[in-house]
């Protein structure tokens, strides 16, 4: 395409008042492997440290009996009067002992990831939200939403969005309710211990919505979206990939309003020009602009300039290789190619021709002969 | 073997697979229930122009609660395979729309038991 696609800018009611060109970071390639191995790593780096007692299964003053009482050589707890006394000890395959190789706080919890490796990732999951089927499969409801990327008009708000009334009926005028009615309908009771620990229920999440911060009222904004159920915020110039693509699936549902949308060029740059909020940073480019690769080969521009295939009807049909072994016994035609003569045979039916004339005589071995060969 | 179902609309036999999803596919059938009986035919709508407006990319068809089964059938099939829009999904998408054709029948009442034997005696008494 030559010229750069633009999107509409919807209203409130979801009719479009004005258009805007799209960013060129959703022409970032969508690359499903690097957002899944940084969602990896980026998910590891809130984790709290955790480990069993460093006294744990050793609070006791165990000794082995060594050989010849007749039992293991494990360590014993001592002494007498108590069921305790005698019991093995220490060992993870005891009871009350050690884990086997006990946990330690040390443990490495986070996870380094390269800039560049995590800016593709964010790049690569904006692109997929602007992708409609991709959003239809990481399960959002998408398909009374009038277009992907879904892009509101806050200027066009009567008053600058505060009420999560008014929020609501946002999400309503855009066709965006239908995401948030599935959280509401999916809320269930977390399975396991995960409930006494403050996360009480799952559910699934809703639109994305992003703004800037720069523009008045941001904090309104935001606070007018985050009582309904799975909807979250974002601003534009801290996206986050587990926002963007949770799970490490991409093709988040975003609603952006035209101010966070206009920032993304700044917030990425394209391919040719710096970003101006980032240090060096082109957006990654795709290696084939159209992955069609059969249209491409299928195209007047590749096919004007390649020859005519070499060969006759035999390699038309795929070359020598690409064609199908045929037996010459069983099928005619090929047994004429390899045998002309084939035709006049059967025509004049001379396989079933009898001999005619007397056959000659075969040599008999004489009597005489076989006395003398006989004889003692 | 495992089968992993689907539950779009635009996929004819709800099985995930490459053929029969509605997602992927640029150009694909779907057969529904009418909300008030009938059947509705969905398909999508040109993909260059359409494919980012969720809301406006499907066409929708409806064979009304008194079109009969054959005619439903031969306009689904006049209005997607006849026209090469998908001409391979002609059998599952005529399908679909009897399957739900025969759903929506009314059901017939259960004719009464004909006692036999004693049990006639006792019920002519």
């Amino acid at each position: 395409m030559s010229t750069r696609p633009t999107v509409s800018v919807l209203s409130a009611e979801g009719k479009p008042v004005g258009s805007a060109p799209l960013p060129y970071v959703f022409k970032a390639p969508i690359r499903p492997d690097i957002v899944q191995a940084v969602h990896t790593g980026m998910a590891k780096n809130k984790r709290q440290a955790y480990a069993v007692s460093e006294k744990a299964g050793h609070q006791t003053s165990a000794e082995s009996w060594g050989t010849g009482r007749a039992v293991a050589r494990i360590p014993r707890v001592s002494g007498g009067g108590t069921h305790r006394a005698g019991q093995a000890a220490f060992g993870n395959q005891c009871r009350s002992g050690r884990m086997f190789a006990p946990t330690k706080v040390w443990r490495k919890w986070h996870v380094k990831i390269n800039l560049n490796e995590k800016r593709y990732a964010t790049a690569s999951a904006i692109a997929a939200s602007s992708v409609t089927s991709l959003v239809l499969a990481r399960g959002h409801r998408v398909s009374q939403v009038p277009e992907l990327p879904l892009v509101l008009s806050t200027s066009s708000l009567s008053t600058p969005l505060a009420k999560t009334r008014d929020a609501v009926t946002l999400l309503k005028g855009l066709g965006a309710y239908p995401d948030v009615v599935k959280v509401v309908k999916s809320r269930k009771l977390r399975a396991g211990k995960g409930k006494l620990r403050g996360r009480r229920h799952r559910q699934r999440r809703g639109p994305l919505v992003i703004y800037n911060p720069e523009v008045e009222g941001a904090k309104a904004f935001v606070r007018a979206f985050r009582n309904i159920p799975g909807v979250e915020t974002c601003s534009v110039k801290a996206l986050n990939l587990l926002q963007l693509a949770p799970g490490g699936h991409l093709g988040r549902f975003i609603v952006w309003t035209d101010s966070a949308f206009e920032a993304l060029n700044e917030v990425y740059g394209s391919s040719t020009e710096p970003a101006a909020l980032k240090k060096n940073y082109l957006l990654p480019q795709a290696t084939v602009t159209n992955a069609d690769i059969a249209r491409l080969i299928n195209s007047s521009e590749v096919q004007g300039v390649c020859r005519a295939a070499k060969g006759g009807a035999l390699q038309k049909r795929g070359g020598k290789a690409g064609v199908q072994k045929k037996n010459p016994l069983k099928n005619k035609q090929v047994l004429l190619r390899l045998n002309p003569y084939a035709a006049t045979f059967a025509k004049e039916k001379l396989g079933s021709i009898k001999i005619e004339g007397k056959p000659e005589k075969v040599y008999t071995v004489g009597s005489a002969f076989k006395e003398t060969l006989n004889q003692d | 073997m495992t089968v992993t179902f689907s539950r779009e609309p635009l996929n004819l036999v709800n099985l995930h697979s490459r053929k029969y999803s509605g997602l992927v596919n640029e150009k694909a059938i779907g057969v529904v229930p009418a909300p008030n009986g009938g059947v509705t035919l969905l398909t999508k709508k040109d993909a260059t122009k359409h494919s980012n407006k969720p809301a406006s990319v499907i066409n929708s068809t409806t064979f009304g609660p008194n079109t009969q089964p054959r005619k439903t059938y031969a306009g689904i099939v006049n209005s997607t395979a006849k026209k090469y829009y998908r001409p391979d999904l002609r059998k599952a998408a005529v399908a679909r729309a009897s399957a739900i054709k025969l759903s929506q029948r009314a059901k017939k009442d259960k004719a009464p038991a004909k006692p036999r034997g004693k049990k006639a005696v006792v019920a002519s008494s």
